[in-house]
């Protein structure tokens, strides 16, 4: 057994919760081929998603959260992009394995994917019933009606106001946040187990995100859904997260319940992000930025990733890739972890 | 809607435009139409008596206003040369060419479309190769040589099709093909790149989350907003064809609109030049208000502005 199944199992204990997970991630490698060679931009990446829980994905942008989601729902770009190892376990099947044609079941049926930008995620000269319709007419057999009463439904649902006139409406009829509501009603029509969804708040306005993350978090509890959600940001994580995988450059670095993860964080770079963030009842004024940038794909450190930005790297970190350890339910990767 | 009538607007106003300038270009032009109908031994008491009959010797824009005032009560007036009635002509000729046009147009599209599909949806095989080889070629060749080139090969050599003449279907295949090849040549570019673009867009994402078949994604609604600058440009195709049919017309014989356009021209026969390129301008024209139409039903986002 692995030292990540070891990890989201001592987790899961530590959660009280025993549940089977519903969708587990298994030394995942996804790697982006260049003229200058193929690299991992998805590197061993672990975790389980469990029933009706809440998995935030943190991490600044091109760390990899994206093309991990993308991994699960089989989007990805491929070429240049392409998982070249590991399993994605999903009701007893490797969705890596599975022919399109057989993905395209689970999609929207069984796994929903919801994006960051709704303005450009949406097919401009179809109508929010006309795309509705077509996706609930793919998986089920009804009739033109019954999507209809379907899709107002769902709308109503999702706190769209006037439901029935927005089914006949146009993308460019709506605004941001309205047009999210679409994204998420026509991701949830079907009923889904998991609901992934890529920064969904990220292009929206503050006061629609408050909106958007309440409605999100309403659903997925109404629905016994579990969720993948992945952001950049730390508050949208405290709102909203049942535990927190923390990505950097390609690698999940700690993985905790969100309690956890923000009062004891045992990884350097998670300490960092925490320092970077204003806090209100924290005594600390003044926020650290963490020096220096990510590597470039091409000349990543051959021992942890970190190692050139960590204050506390060791001889051993510029040398030896960090293994996956696990300390009272938390997983991380780090030779040198500090108290917080 | 708004846009569609101020469109309408500005075709009305290009189409009076045109009419004065077509007007003064035939007067202007030199050659004499005189000629056409006179004997070259007429004297020159002769020769003025008949200019006075048509009115040659008035000021231009007085013939303007008369010419206009007697189109609007359709007496188009006879043909100079032999005295053919005009609206005859154009009932006879317009439907020789419009049944030439409407070819051209239909393989424009029935052709252009599937080959720039095919060519974006198997971007960078040989298959895109060919057709992208075919589209440059298309473009490149001027469509009298081409004419010249299927008429040496087609008729001459291969014996396949009659080289010229007019109606039946066997007459019409070169001709049409000819005059369709630029536009076509130009469709397959417009739809492939059109295609690709969309391909890239983020709701193709959206939709394939969904669960939707990729023959759905590429052949409903990818192709579908890749529709919207095919259509929007599909006036200006209709107006590529009306001035190479002048060309196409007169090399395959087929007595259409633009060979009689030609004729009269050289002839100097002006109630007939200067009714038939009125004509061409209107349909040209109106092949582009007919565009911003279809591009304003085409996109929903400018429909209800």
């Amino acid at each position: 057994m692995s030292a990540a199944t070891t990890a989201t199992g001592a987790a899961a204990a530590a959660n009280g919760s025993t549940d089977a997970p519903v969708l587990s991630v298994r030394n995942l490698h996804t790697a982006v081929a260049t003229p200058e060679g193929s690299f991992d931009v998805v590197r061993d990446v672990s975790f389980d998603i469990r029933p009706n829980e809440v998995l935030c994905l943190v991490g600044e942008s091109g760390c990899g959260k994206t093309i991990t989601a993308l991994s699960i729902m089989r989007l990805l770009p491929t070429p240049p992009v392409r998982i070249t190892s590991g399993e994605i376990v999903f009701d007893g099947t490797d969705l890596t394995q599975l022919p399109e044609r057989r993905v395209r079941d689970v999609r929207s049926e069984r796994i929903s994917m919801i994006f960051q930008d709704p303005l450009t995620s949406l097919d401009p000269v179809f109508t929010v019933g006309q795309v509705m319709t077509e996706v609930i007419r793919t998986h089920r057999d009804a009739t033109k009606a019954e999507a209809r009463d379907m899709g107002v439904e769902i709308l109503r649902a999702v706190g769209l106001p006037a439901p029935e006139e927005r089914f006949d409406s146009y993308p460019h009829e709506l605004s941001g946040g309205m047009r999210q509501r679409v994204m998420i009603a026509t991701a949830l029509v079907l009923d889904p187990e998991i609901l992934i969804a890529d920064e969904p708040t990220t292009a929206l306005d503050v006061t629609v995100q408050a909106q958007i993350l309440e409605r999100l978090r309403a659903e997925q509890q109404d629905r016994n859904m579990s969720m993948l959600l992945i952001t950049h940001d730390l508050a949208v994580v405290a709102s909203i997260a049942d535990r927190v995988a923390v990505m950097y450059a390609g690698e999940i670095v700690e993985e905790a319940p969100v309690d956890e993860l923000f009062s004891n964080p045992r990884h350097p770079y998670t300490q960092g992000l925490l320092r970077a963030l204003p806090h209100a009842s924290r005594k600390r004024r003044e926020l650290v930025p963490i020096p220096g940038l990510v590597p470039p794909m091409q000349m990543m450190p051959p021992g942890c990733r970190f190692a050139p930005r960590c204050p506390h790297a060791l001889e051993q970190c510029w040398t030896d890739h960090p293994p996956h350890e696990v300390e009272a339910g938390v997983g991380f990767r780090c030779f040198n972890p500090q108290p917080f | 809607m708004k846009r569609i009538a101020a469109r309408s607007v500005y075709t009305l106003i290009v189409l009076l435009l045109s009419s004065i300038a077509v007007f003064y270009a035939i007067r202007l032009s030199g050659g004499d139409a005189v000629s056409a109908r006179l004997p070259a031994s007429a004297s020159y008491e002769e020769r003025e008596e008949f200019r006075e009959l048509l009115g040659l010797n008035d000021p231009v824009h007085e013939q303007y206003f008369r010419y206009m005032g007697r189109l609007l009560t359709f007496d188009l007036g006879k043909s100079l040369t032999n005295n053919a009635d005009i609206f005859d002509m154009l009932t006879h000729h317009g439907k020789n060419s419009l049944i030439l046009g409407a070819a051209a147009f239909a393989l424009v599209f029935a052709i252009g479309v599937p080959l720039g599909i095919l060519a974006a949806v198997r971007r960078n095989s040989w298959a895109d190769g060919s057709v992208m080889t075919f589209s440059v070629a298309g473009m490149a060749v001027p469509n009298f040589w081409l004419a010249l080139l299927t008429v040496w090969l087609f008729a001459s050599t291969l014996g396949w099709l009659p080289s010229a003449g007019c109606c039946s279907f066997k007459q019409l295949i070169l001709p049409a093909v000819v005059l369709a090849m630029e536009g076509i040549a130009l469709t397959v570019r417009m739809t492939r790149s059109a295609m690709l673009e969309n391909l890239g867009q983020d709701f193709v994402r959206t939709l394939r989350a969904g669960g939707l078949s990729e023959t759905s994604i590429i052949g409903k609604h990818v192709l579908r907003n890749a529709m919207v600058p095919i259509i929007s440009l599909a006036g200006l195709r209709i107006g590529q064809i009306v001035g190479y049919a002048l060309v196409v017309e007169t090399i395959f014989g087929w007595p259409g609109l633009g060979q009689v356009l030609v004729n009269a021209v050289l002839r100097r026969d002006y109630p007939v030049a200067q009714f038939f390129s009125l004509v061409l301008i209107t349909i040209v024209v109106l092949s582009n208000w007919l565009a911003d139409v279809g591009y304003t039903v085409a996109n929903p986002r400018l429909r209800k502005s």
